[in-house]
C-alpha cells in the first residue's frame, strides 16, 4: 500500500483532480481495493475540512484500507515526493549564485506565478463562490485583507456563515 | 523553530478553500510578518509549489528550509498537515457524526469565499514589483494565464518563463528588473 501512495504521490501533478483520477485507476479499476463510492465519500467529507482536500482524500482512504495506521501511512508515502523535491528546490535555490541570469530567471517565475495563480483564482472563485452572497463575501475580502490580518479576514467570514444559518433557524422556529 | 511550527499549524487550521486559497495566510504569516523571506523568495516557492506535484501547501517544506534547513522543512511540513490529516482521519472515523455538522458547512462555505478574495491580495503583492518596474510583463502573465486555461502544464510553463527571463537578462547585460 505505501508504495502505491507514493507513486501516486510522486505523479500528483495538478493536485486534487490528478490525485482523485490517480486513485480511481490504481486503486479502484486495478486493484479493486476500494470502491468509486468511497472516493466520492472521501471527497465529500473532506471538502468542509480546513487543509488540502487532495491529501486528506488520501488519509480518509487510508483510513479505510488500515484504520489509523493506513491513513497515517499512505499520508506520509503521499507527501514524501512532493516534499523532498520541494525541500532540495528550496536548497538549490538558496545556493543560486546571484547573478543577472539567476534574477531574470527569478523574475521570469515571479510573472509565470502571477498569470497561474490569476487562473487558480478564476478557477476557484467559479467553483467556490457560486452564489451572489458568496461572491460579496470573496469581494469584501478581498479589499479587507489589504488592512486586516488574513486569518481574521477567513474567521469572520466563516462566523458571517454560522451567523446566517442561527438567524435563518430563528425564523423557521418563531 | 517553534514558531516556525507554530506559524505553520496555523496555516493548516484555517486553510479553508484548500491548499492554494491559504497562500494569502502563508504569505501574511511566514513573510510579512516575520522577514523569513521576501516576497520575491516567496512568489518562487509558489511557483516551485505549483509545478511539483501534490498539494501546494508543501510550500511549508520551501519556508520551512530557510528558516532552519532540512530540520525546518520536516517541522513545517508536519505542523502544516497535522491539523488537516487529524481531521481527515477523523472524519473517516466518525463518518456517521460528521455527516449532520452543517454549522461547520456553514462556516467553511464563508471561509473558503473569503479566502478565495484574500488570493487577489497574495496576487497584487506579485504584480506590485512588476508593475513598478516594466508593466508590459504582465502581458506575459496574461499569455501564462491564457496558455493554463487551454491545458498547457505550468511546470512547462514556469520553466519556459524562468528559461526566458534568464535569456533576457543576460542579453541586456544585467538584472533586466533591476533591484
Amino acid at each position: 500500500m505505501l508504495g502505491i501512495f507514493f507513486v501516486i504521490g510522486a505523479a500528483a501533478f495538478g493536485g486534487l483532480g490528478a490525485t482523485v483520477r490517480l486513485i480511481q485507476r490504481e486503486l479502484v479499476e486495478k486493484r479493486g481495493w476500494l470502491k468509486s463510492a468511497d472516493i466520492g465519500e472521501a471527497m465529500a467529507y473532506t471538502k468542509v475540512l480546513p487543509g488540502s482536500t487532495g491529501v486528506q482524500i488520501v488519509t480518509f482512504l487510508g483510513w479505510r484500507l488500515l484504520r489509523w495506521p493506513g491513513a497515517l501511512a499512505a499520508t506520509a508515502a503521499y507527501l514524501f515526493p512532493s516534499l523532498a523535491m520541494m525541500t532540495a528546490a528550496a536548497a538549490g535555490f538558496a545556493a543560486l549564485p546571484d547573478t543577472a541570469w539567476t534574477r531574470g530567471a527569478v523574475d521570469g517565475v515571479l510573472v509565470a506565478v502571477i498569470g497561474l495563480l490569476a487562473m487558480a483564482i478564476w478557477r476557484l472563485a467559479r467553483s467556490e463562490a457560486g452564489t451572489p452572497l458568496l461572491t460579496a463575501v470573496l469581494v469584501a475580502a478581498t479589499v479587507a485583507g489589504f488592512f486586516v490580518n488574513a486569518a481574521f479576514v477567513v474567521v469572520a467570514a466563516g462566523s458571517l456563515g454560522l451567523a446566517l444559518r442561527f438567524f435563518r433557524l430563528r425564523e423557521r422556529h418563531g | 523553530m517553534v514558531e516556525l511550527a507554530l506559524r505553520f499549524l496555523i496555516v493548516g487550521a484555517l486553510a479553508f478553500g484548500g491548499g492554494g486559497a491559504a497562500l494569502p495566510l502563508v504569505e501574511r504569516l511566514t513573510v510579512e510578518e516575520t522577514g523569513w523571506l521576501t516576497h520575491d523568495q516567496f512568489a518562487v516557492g509558489v511557483g516551485l509549489s505549483y509545478a511539483t506535484p501534490g498539494p501546494i501547501l508543501v510550500l511549508a517544506a520551501f519556508v520551512g528550509h530557510y528558516v532552519g534547513g532540512l530540520a525546518g522543512a520536516a517541522l513545517a511540513s508536519l505542523a502544516v498537515f497535522a491539523v488537516p490529516v487529524a481531521l481527515a482521519g477523523l472524519a473517516a472515523q466518525l463518518l456517521e457524526r460528521f455527516r449532520n455538522i452543517p454549522w461547520l458547512a456553514d462556516f467553511a462555505r464563508f471561509a473558503a469565499a473569503a479566502a478565495i478574495g484574500l488570493l487577489g491580495v497574495t496576487l497584487v503583492s506579485f504584480v506590485r514589483p512588476v508593475l513598478a518596474l516594466e508593466p508590459l510583463l504582465l502581458l506575459g502573465a496574461a499569455v501564462v494565464a491564457f496558455a493554463d486555461a487551454r491545458g498547457v502544464s505550468p511546470v512547462l510553463l514556469i520553466v519556459a518563463a524562468a528559461a526566458i527571463g534568464a535569456g533576457a537578462a543576460v542579453v541586456s547585460a544585467e538584472g533586466f528588473l533591476s533591484r
